[in-house]
């Protein structure tokens, strides 16, 4: 289906929307009554069908907006339907979670931060506010006094964000949020797992945020448009070349600013570099998971050059911040282009020798094969992004579907694999590393001269998108103006947000010794595998974290006894 | 110099605590471990439990649903030991001070519980490995 056939698909349905706007071919805003948006939802995901990219709930002053964002890839568009509830005092919408599993945390979400009520919506646990904070508080309501909320004020909320225990059984005092610890060093964001599980086979996951909810979105309407980048890269260490990337073409689009041709080149370069270090990491940790702590440590090493790299030229390791509104900071001097070809061949020969060591281990291909397996069809109902969607055979890539920088003008394939299992995942991670060296070296030979950056003077009032293919899939910023120094909304949806939830699909059914490698199998800013409590329904066992490492790690030394392999004993591995 | 602090400054373990850090301090002390810097020929080693540890690497502005969390761990870790505020987030909450969900910064929710703690501060944002190495040594040369 292309441009013209989507905009035909979407006229279908014109009696029950208020407007069609499209101020560029690839961008679609339809407006609708708050009473029509469960059908339209409805049209857009399941007859047309798009992606469900995230929903932004917005507080306008007189009335609450929900704005639906979604994605066709065929054509890089981005469809918004936006829908206003005009009543401040009880606002409701119908929720579309019970169709769109993938909506249901961010619905939770806008339940939390602006109070609207999503009807029907078949679990409204607190998703990212702290347990502590206080009932009927909603941050992002802009008559909100924040200075009001002290915390420690002892209240239980009526909505808490675990699941209730397990009923205790005769003299149990197991309760699943005994498991805050350990924590386990290659954690980032802190998030907190219930499995309940039926001796060995997990039934039921559960997942608890906020540990980690720093408030970007408010904090970021406090700052000016050009601050913006510095704190949208902080959001994710490992992603910080492409969240600010994303902030800053949205911008752009509503500014109607084209940066020079050098700064696209440059921002390529910084993208895919911090691809190649991304996945790299994920690769070592994916070893350690599985008792390969050898490839942890290669993996790990091999990745250092790419920082050294990413620090001579934007003058810091991690935390680059190199793109602003306009162009970039800072630009490669051409010295250095010697030297990043020369560290990339050392980059490609290591990845190749572990490409090789990871793709031929009998052990590996019998440990991850069949394992974890999220289907076509789940990875499109959850709505999954990144390699985590390539590897269950949904061909979705913004860098060839919508392209920015340089990559139009560059030759590289989308890697894909259909199993879906863990093994797939890992495939596609690292052949990307190499598709990413690839793009790296054609850019820095295409380099075109001239200067980095053009000078902003206003943005003008109206609302954008923007979207970048980060090392986990895509990730999407929204921006509103109204003319000002600030932005009066600025929503961030990075891809773990809707990746996590797909636990549900790909876990649920697998034995608890593949859990961690599940979880970490769509690299969840790699975290997520830690505070992880089991409660087992029939023995009221709790595993932690230890434990499922050692399950995990004896299941490839079983593996490996079976297959002939030297036996390696546990305090070996 | 009391032999518990003499016995503390040998081979220090540590435990590394997240407390809503962006991920970069973080993998700046996994890097500590990995061949490049390999803090483990000192002795210092990463432990799964604040039992076992002698010093806390605590990372990240403190969130509201972080901070009992943190203050648990702080009351588990064997005293005496060290309290490292790693990164500008988890020394003064950084770019996130204004943050509504923020009641940082570590120093602050440590000595809600312990008014005595020893905190030292390594700012950066994230600070390099070798920075972190330099402010354990400093912090370590003059208990």
């Amino acid at each position: 289906m292309n441009q013209e056939e989507l905009n035909n698909r979407l006229s279908e349905i014109e009696d029950r929307l208020e407007a069609i706007e499209q101020p560029a071919d690839n961008r679609i805003w339809l407006t609708c009554d708050a009473e029509n948006s469960y059908a339209v939802n409805k049209f857009l995901f399941e007859e047309v069908p798009l992606r469900f990219v995230i929903a932004t709930g917005i507080d306008s002053d007189d009335c609450f907006e929900v704005l639906y964002h979604y994605a066709y890839d065929q054509t890089g568009s981005i469809i918004t339907l936006k829908t206003k509830i005009h009543d401040r005092e009880n606002p409701a919408i119908e929720s579309i979670a019970p169709f769109l599993p993938g909506a249901e945390w961010i619905e939770r979400e806008i339940h939390d931060i602006l109070g609207i009520e999503f009807k029907n919506h078949p679990d409204m646990r607190r998703l990212i506010l702290s347990d502590d904070w206080p009932e009927g508080v909603y941050p992002l309501r802009k008559d909100t006094d924040l200075e009001a909320v002290k915390p420690g004020n002892g209240e239980t909320p009526s909505r808490p964000g675990f699941k209730p225990s397990p009923p205790k059984g005769a003299g149990q005092t197991v309760s699943p949020i005994l498991a805050v610890g350990p924590f386990h060093p290659l954690q980032e964001e802190m998030e907190f797992f219930q499995l309940t599980v039926d001796g060995e086979i997990v039934t039921d996951i559960d997942v608890r945020l906020s540990y980690n909810h720093r408030g970007v979105e408010k904090i970021s309407e406090s700052l000016q448009f050009d601050q913006i980048p510095f704190l949208v890269s902080r959001i994710c260490g490992i992603c910080s070349a492409t969240h600010p990337l994303a902030y800053v073409q949205a911008v752009e689009e509503l500014a109607g600013i084209t940066p020079p041709e050098r700064a696209l080149y440059v921002r390529t370069i910084i993208t895919e570099l911090e691809r190649i270090h991304s996945h790299l990491l994920w690769v070592g940790l994916a070893g350690h998971f599985i008792g390969y702590d050898t490839v942890f440590m290669w993996a790990w090493k091999y990745r250092e050059p790419v920082l050294d790299l990413l620090e001579e030229i934007t003058g810091n390791r991690n935390n680059y911040g190199n793109v602003k509104v306009g162009g970039c900071r800072e630009d490669i001097p051409n010295e250095l282009i010697p030297k990043i070809l020369k560290e990339l061949d050392q980059i490609e020969k290591k990845t190749e020798m572990l490409t090789k060591a990871v793709l031929d281990d009998p052990v590996l291909h019998a440990r991850l094969k069949g394992v974890g397996i999220l289907s076509k069809e789940d990875a499109i109902k959850y709505a999954v992004t990144g390699p985590t969607a390539r590897g269950s055979g949904v061909a979705i890539d913004v860098r060839r579907d919508d392209p920015y920088a340089a990559y139009a003008d560059l030759d590289w394939n989308v890697i894909t694999q259909t199993e879906g299992d863990v093994f797939a995942k890992a495939v596609v991670r690292l052949l990307e590393t190499f598709e990413s060296i690839k793009i790296v070296r054609q850019a820095l030979k295409k380099l075109p001269e001239g200067p980095v950056a053009v000078e902003v003077k206003e943005i003008p009032p109206g609302e954008t998108v923007g979207h970048v293919e980060a090392p986990r899939g895509e990730t999407f910023h929204y921006v509103r103006s109204d003319g000002g120094n600030r932005p009066v909304r600025h929503k961030v949806r990075a891809p773990s947000y809707v990746n996590v939830p797909s636990f549900k699909a790909s876990c649920i059914g697998g034995h608890i010794a593949d859990v961690t490698i599940t979880l970490a199998a769509v690299d969840p800013c790699y975290s997520c595998t830690e505070r992880l409590a089991v409660i087992d329904n029939n023995n009221k066992v709790i595993h932690d974290y230890d434990t499922l490492l050692r399950l995990s790690r004896e299941k490839t030394a079983q593996i490996k006894k079976e297959l002939g392999a030297p036996e390696l004993k546990m305090e070996d591995i | 110099m009391s032999w518990k602090i003499w016995s503390l400054k040998k081979s220090p373990w540590v435990f590394h605590v997240n407390t809503g850090a962006c991920n970069n301090c973080d993998i700046e002390i996994v890097n500590l471990l990995t061949p490049k810097f390999d803090v483990e020929r000192f002795g210092i080693k990463l432990v799964g439990s604040p039992r076992h540890a002698d010093a806390l690497l605590v990372t990240g502005v403190v969130t509201r649903q972080a901070a009992p969390r943190l203050q648990e761990v702080y009351r588990q870790t064997a005293k005496p030991c060290v309290v490292f505020a790693i990164g500008a987030c988890a020394c003064d909450k950084g770019i996130f001070t204004t943050g509504y969900h923020v009641v940082g910064p570590v120093d602050k929710i440590i000595r809600e519980v312990d008014p005595n703690a020893i905190i030292a501060y390594v700012p950066g944002c994230p600070p390099k490995p070798e920075a972190i190495i330099s402010g354990v040594v400093k912090a370590l040369s003059v208990l």
